[in-house]
């Protein structure tokens, strides 16, 4: 061990910061981690300094030239989605129009319709409007949820969305529960991964505006997440 | 000439176009760090394929106060190739010599942003080689390497909490190089 070295209190406060900024936490301790820093302002402060250095690592990565073939196939696939986002013609039908994700999509909807889904009954769209800033409205929108015994809801404000679940089932360890969103035909996938607490609960953040969203979703997926869902939704929230 | 910043106002509207312009800027940097971290070109292929796509098709994410866009998808090819890595279990990879690769950018475009990369790469290599060798270590085995700091523990045969200690010695040495080089000497 160098001179310099300390041992670090592993159960003092700030001692997951630089794991957490070099990715080296495993998921749960994320996910434990990314909870205390709601409360933490020391370690917010610790992650904020150290990311900023870790910002500057790739550039430490021998430069090379991403292959010509590479580039083919990501802005094929972009060409092709965003000529489905065009206005289709009058008479075109949906389904005909869709991606092949989004007719895989639809083939679940009877499934998830025929589910029992709790809550779904009680309040398909629960919205509560609660005053807020000038201008502005906070909604409260129960979500459709699969498991027994767990609930949901989001919490819609500025155009932003904070998804609350409770009682959740625990994943597996190889696998991993993502948020999607879908605003006319594909659901779109989201970087919010998440896994639960023993208790099943999470707060997760869904990335970005909530412009033309209809709905919020979340299956459960290989750890990583997937580029187009792979399994029944477990939560269904009705955004618009 | 349009900014990244305002390139994604396009890519939120799926411009494919401006998305291009996104990739063209970035796509060289993204593999780099990718097939830094795979060690295997289809693999980080893969990575970098998903990082632009997952751009692409969640398009509201990028955050002005979180960073430029490079850093931002950067960071999504980072955390690509961790979640690669450890989903394939890769572990019997190599560190990628420089002199192994066949694609390396010879004589690039001389901008003034190629040149100011270039610069910046040269103090940040500077700032890591300047760490104790145990420190630099766990930085490259955890940022690089994707490891998590419990296999690095268990792999330099080290406390835990010596590791994490490295990890935040390091970084904060690193900052202090890179932000003021006199102070470091």
């Amino acid at each position: 061990m160098s001179t310099d070295e300390v041992d670090i209190d592993t159960d003092g406060c700030g001692v997951d910061a630089a794991p957490y900024v070099l990715g080296a936490l495993s998921e749960a301790e994320v996910a434990a981690f990314c909870m205390h820093l709601t409360t933490c302002a020391v370690c917010r402060e610790e992650v904020a300094v150290m990311g900023a250095v870790v910002a500057t690592l790739p550039a430490v990565a021998p430069q090379v030239s991403a292959p010509v073939d590479l580039k083919r196939r990501v802005m094929g696939t972009v060409q092709r989605e965003a000529s489905l986002h065009a206005t289709p013609a009058l008479g075109a039908s949906a389904t005909s129009a869709a991606h092949p994700r989004a007719r895989a999509w639809l083939g679940w909807r009877p499934a998830l319709a025929g589910a029992s889904l709790v809550a779904a009954a009680a309040a398909l769209v629960a919205i509560a409007i609660a005053s807020g800033r000038s201008g502005s409205s906070v909604r409260t929108i129960r979500a459709e949820v699969l498991a027994p015994r767990a609930s949901a809801t989001v919490r819609v404000s500025d155009g932003h969305a904070v998804l609350n679940i409770a009682g959740m089932p625990q994943t597996t360890p190889d696998r991993v529960y993502e948020v999607w969103i879908l605003r006319t035909r594909a659901p779109q996938p989201t970087d919010a991964l998440f896994t639960v607490s023993r208790a099943g609960n999470a707060t997760v953040g869904v990335p970005g505006a909530l412009d033309g969203v209809k709905e919020i979703l979340v299956t459960s997926e290989p750890r990583g997440g997937s580029p187009a869902p792979t399994r029944t939704p477990v939560i269904v929230a009705h955004v618009s | 000439m349009l900014a990244d910043e305002e390139l994604m106002q396009l890519v939120y509207q799926s411009r494919a176009d401006a998305f291009e312009v996104i990739y063209d800027r970035h796509a060289d940097a993204a593999f780099s760090l990718a097939l830094r971290m795979c060690s295997q070109r289809a693999l980080a292929e893969d990575v970098v394929q998903e990082a632009f796509l997952s751009l692409w098709r969640s398009q509201a994410h990028y955050d002005r106060g979180r960073g430029s866009v490079r850093t931002w998808l950067l960071g999504i090819v980072h955390n690509r190739a961790i979640d690669s890595l450890r989903r394939r279990a890769v572990r019997d990879r190599g560190i990628v010599d420089d002199e192994g690769l066949e694609e390396r950018i010879a004589s690039p475009q001389r901008t003034d942003q190629e040149f100011a990369r270039r610069e910046e790469a040269r103090q940040v290599r500077d700032a890591l080689e300047q760490l104790p060798g145990e420190q630099s270590r766990v930085i490259e085995l955890a940022y690089f390497g994707g490891l998590t700091h419990v296999q690095i523990a268990s792999m330099l045969d080290q406390p835990v909490g010596t590791v994490k200690g490295r990890m935040r010695l390091g970084l904060s040495k690193m900052r202090i190089t890179l932000v003021d080089p006199a102070e470091a000497r």
